[in-house]
C-alpha cells in the first residue's frame, strides 16, 4: 500500500493561558488513495485539531505544528509555504466543515461560491466556471441545478446546503476529502443520502476520504479504518470490523458499549447502559508521561500513573496504546 | 371531552378571532376515551398553529405546527415523540406543559383538564409537570448558584414550607449524583453533563408526575449521554416518573421509551410499542428513518435494506392534499395524493414480543 498522505509522528501546541498544551501527541497514521479512515473519540480528543492540521489551517499564533511531518505524495505539507498550500487546498485536499448552515457566505449565491474555487484552481473563465458549478449542484442531486444556481444560501435546506459544501469541496477533483462531522446538523435521512453521496463519489473518482466523527454507527457503516483518539493521542487503531468486534483498548470498547444502538431484533432485555464515567483531561493534563485515560478506566493499574502507554501490535494491523492490550 | 380554545398561538392577535361558540370547527373526539385510571396524560385531537407573516396586504396564513394528534401515557411509562426536524414533535411537547398555546385539543394530567386552568392554577399546576431542556448551557441562570437554581421551583409553589427547602434540595442533590460541595457552585464551574443533572434535579425538586425530557442528552458527549440516560431510567424507577420523551436519536428511543409515536409534518403517522415499532415497523417513513439509522449491528447492516427517501420535506404552508408523505414515498399510489390516509389501528396477530395497540396512517397498510 503507497500511503496518499501520510502524518509522521505530528505534534500540534496550542497556546492557552496555563501554558503550552500538546494538543496533538505524537500521532502518525497513512491515508492510501480511495479508502474512507475515520476519526472517532469525544469533543476535545484532537479530531478536528488533526484535520486542520492536514488542511494548513491551525488558528495563526495560538496553534503550531511543533514536530513531525504531514508528507502529501511525497511532500512535507508543513515546510510549504503558503501559497503551495493554498493551491493545495481545494485542489488536491478539500474539506466539508461540520455546520452547513455557517460555513456558506449568505451574500452570495451558491453558484458564485462554487465558481470562485474554480476560476481560482483551475482558471476557468466565468462562464465555464458558471456551467461547471451546475454540473456540479446536479451531481451532488440538487433537484433543478441550472435554476437553483442562482440561489442564495437561505433559499436552501440544510442538507441542501451540505450538498453545496460537498460541491464545492468536490470542484477540483480532490484526492483527499476531510469530512469534519458532516451530517451532525442534518436529520437521519438526509444523512443517509450525504452518506450515499459521499460513497458514490469515492467510488467514481477514487477520492480517499478522512471522515471525523463521534458516532461508532457512522464508522461501521462507511469507513475501512479507524483511528479512536483520546486526549490528543492515537490510543487505537485498525480495522472497521476487527476493531468494532474485538476492541483492544478500554475506552474504545467504552464508547461502542455507552451507546444503546439499533439492532437486529429488539427483545425485553435492557440492561443499563455501560458508563465511561467521568470527562475528558482539561489541557493541562495533556502531554504527560502517563496513560490520559487512568482516571476514567476501570483496569488502571499503577504502570498506568507512571508511563504512556506505547503503541502495541495485534493481527489486521490493530495497534492499540495500552499497557494491558493483550488481556483485553 | 374536547375542547375549543381561541386563537392564541400569537399572543396578541385578534385578527382572527374564534370563540368556543360560533367557530365551527369545534373538533369532537373521534377516539371515545377508555377510562385506564393507569393513564397519567391524556391528549385528544391537539392542534397547534403560528400565524406566518405574508405581504402588507395578504391574507394571514396559518401553520398548523401540530395537527390533530391524539395519545396517552400510563403512569410510570415513557412515550416517545420522533420525526425529523419540522415534524412538529417539540411544538407538542411544549403545548402540554402550555408553553405555547393550543389552538384546539384538550390535555388531561390525571383527573385535571389542564387548558381549563387560570394562569394562576397553571402555575401551581405546573409543580405535577416539568420539562427537562435539550441544551444545559442555555438553560440555567448563570446568576445563580447550582442549589438556587433547583431551589427555585420550591419557593415559587409556596406550598412547601420554606424550613423544609434545603433538605429536599440536598436529598436532590445526591438522587441526581451530584457532591454536596457542588452546591456553592455557578453553571460555569460544571461539565455539560454535570450541568443536564443540575437541569434534572431542578426538575424533580417538586415532585412532579410527568417529565416532559426534550431531547435530553443530543448536547453532551457520547460518553457522558449514557450517564444521563442511565440516571433518568434509575429516577423513574425510583420515583416513578412518567415521561414524553423527545427525541431524534433512534438508539437513545429504543432504549428508554414503552411506545413510540412517530411525527412528520404535524401528524402521527405510526403510534406503537417498543417492540412492534423497532421490529416490525408499517408506515413506509418509520420503515425509511429507521433503516437511515447507522448501525454498529452487523446483523442489522446484512439484513436491511436501507431506505433512501428523496427531497426535502413540503413546504408546510401549501400542503398536498393527500398523505403528506406522499412526495418522498417510496411505494406511493394514486389514493396517496388524493386522499389523507387517517390513523387507524392495526391488528397484527399479537406475537408473544408485541404487546399494546398499533396504529399507522397509511392507505398501504390494513
Amino acid at each position: 500500500m503507497t500511503a496518499l498522505l501520510r502524518v509522521e509522528n505530528l505534534r500540534i501546541e496550542l497556546a492557552t493561558r496555563l501554558g503550552v498544551a500538546p494538543v496533538i501527541d505524537d500521532v502518525s497514521f497513512e491515508l492510501a488513495a480511495g479508502e474512507t479512515l475515520s476519526f472517532v473519540g469525544e469533543s476535545g480528543c484532537g479530531k478536528s485539531m488533526t484535520a486542520l492540521a492536514i488542511m494548513g489551517l491551525l488558528p495563526d499564533k495560538v496553534g503550531r505544528i511543533a514536530a513531525g511531518k504531514i508528507l502529501f505524495n511525497g511532500e512535507d505539507m508543513t515546510q510549504a509555504s503558503d501559497e503551495r498550500l493554498r493551491s493545495l487546498r481545494g485542489n488536491d485536499i478539500s474539506m466539508i466543515f461540520q455546520e452547513p448552515m455557517t460555513s456558506l457566505n449568505p451574500v452570495f449565491t451558491i453558484g458564485e461560491q462554487i465558481a470562485e474555487v474554480l476560476r481560482r484552481h483551475k482558471q476557468m473563465d466565468k462562464r465555464d466556471a458558471w456551467k461547471r458549478a451546475a454540473e456540479l449542484l446536479d451531481a451532488v442531486r440538487i433537484p433543478d441545478a441550472t435554476h437553483r444556481v442562482g440561489h442564495y444560501p437561505h433559499q436552501l435546506s440544510g442538507g441542501q446546503r451540505q450538498r453545496v459544501m460537498i460541491a464545492m469541496a468536490l470542484a477540483c477533483e480532490p484526492k483527499v476529502l476531510i469530512a469534519d462531522e458532516p451530517t451532525t446538523a442534518l436529520d437521519v435521512t438526509i444523512q443517509a443520502q450525504i452518506f450515499d453521496l459521499l460513497e458514490d463519489l469515492r467510488k467514481d473518482m477514487g477520492t480517499a476520504i478522512i471522515m471525523i466523527t463521534h458516532d461508532m454507527g457512522v464508522v461501521a457503516e462507511m469507513a475501512d479504518r479507524m483511528i479512536v483518539m483520546y486526549a490528543g493521542r492515537k490510543i487505537e487503531q485498525g480495522d472497521v470490523h476487527t476493531v468494532l468486534d474485538h476492541p483492544r483498548h478500554p475506552y474504545t470498547k467504552g464508547l461502542i458499549a455507552c451507546v444503546p444502538h439499533l439492532v437486529a431484533t429488539l427483545d425485553e432485555h435492557r440492561p443499563p447502559l455501560t458508563e465511561v464515567s467521568g470527562i475528558v483531561p482539561g489541557l493541562q493534563e495533556f502531554g504527560k508521561n502517563e496513560c490520559l485515560f487512568a482516571s476514567r478506566c476501570d483496569r488502571v493499574v499503577e504502570r498506568c500513573l507512571r508511563e504512556r502507554p506505547t503503541e502495541q501490535r495485534f493481527d489486521k494491523d490493530q495497534v492499540s496504546a495500552c499497557w494491558q492490550a493483550n488481556t483485553l | 371531552m374536547s375542547q375549543e380554545h381561541t386563537g392564541q398561538a400569537d399572543g396578541a392577535s385578534s385578527s382572527v378571532a374564534h370563540t368556543g361558540q360560533t367557530d365551527p370547527l369545534t373538533v369532537h373526539s373521534k377516539t371515545k376515551p377508555v377510562v385506564d385510571a393507569n393513564v397519567l396524560l391524556r391528549v385528544d385531537n391537539l392542534r397547534v398553529r403560528f400565524p406566518v407573516k405574508g405581504g402588507l396586504f395578504a391574507r394571514k396564513q396559518w401553520l398548523n405546527a401540530v395537527d390533530d394528534i391524539s395519545f396517552t401515557i400510563r403512569r410510570g411509562e415513557t412515550l416517545a415523540l420522533v420525526g425529523e426536524s419540522g415534524s412538529g414533535k417539540t411544538t407538542a411537547a411544549l403545548a402540554v406543559a402550555q408553553l405555547v398555546k393550543t389552538y384546539q385539543g384538550a390535555i388531561k394530567l390525571g383527573d385535571t383538564d389542564w387548558l381549563a386552568l387560570s394562569d394562576e392554577q397553571l402555575r401551581v399546576a405546573r409543580a405535577r409537570m416539568q420539562f427537562i431542556f435539550q441544551d444545559p448551557y442555555s438553560s440555567l441562570n448563570p446568576r445563580l448558584k447550582a442549589e438556587d437554581i433547583v431551589r427555585e421551583p420550591l419557593e415559587s409553589l409556596q406550598s412547601v414550607p420554606r424550613a423544609d427547602h434545603q433538605g429536599i434540595v440536598d436529598r436532590m442533590f445526591e438522587s441526581v449524583g451530584l457532591r454536596a460541595e457542588q452546591k456553592k457552585l455557578f453553571p460555569h464551574q460544571f461539565s455539560g453533563g454535570q450541568r443536564q443533572r443540575i437541569g434534572i434535579a431542578r426538575a424533580l425538586v417538586t415532585r412532579p408526575e410527568l417529565i416532559i425530557c426534550d431531547e435530553p442528552v443530543s448536547a453532551l458527549d457520547v460518553a457522558v449521554q449514557a450517564q444521563i440516560l442511565n440516571l433518568l431510567k434509575q429516577l423513574q424507577q425510583d420515583y416513578g416518573l412518567t415521561y414524553l420523551l423527545i427525541s431524534h436519536d433512534l438508539g437513545v428511543v429504543q432504549h428508554m421509551c414503552d411506545s413510540i409515536a412517530v411525527m412528520y409534518m404535524g401528524k402521527i403517522v405510526e403510534h406503537a410499542d417498543r417492540l412492534s415499532l423497532f421490529n416490525n415497523p408499517l408506515h413506509p417513513y418509520t420503515q425509511a428513518l429507521l433503516s437511515a439509522v447507522p448501525s454498529v449491528d452487523r446483523e442489522l447492516r446484512q439484513k436491511r435494506k436501507r431506505i433512501v427517501i428523496q427531497g426535502d420535506i413540503p413546504d408546510a404552508l401549501n400542503l398536498p392534499s393527500g398523505c403528506r408523505f406522499a412526495s418522498r414515498c417510496p411505494r406511493v399510489t394514486d389514493i396517496c395524493r388524493t386522499t389523507e390516509p387517517e390513523l387507524k389501528r392495526h391488528d397484527v396477530k399479537q406475537s408473544a414480543q408485541s404487546s399494546g395497540e398499533h396504529s399507522v396512517a397509511c392507505h398501504l397498510v390494513d
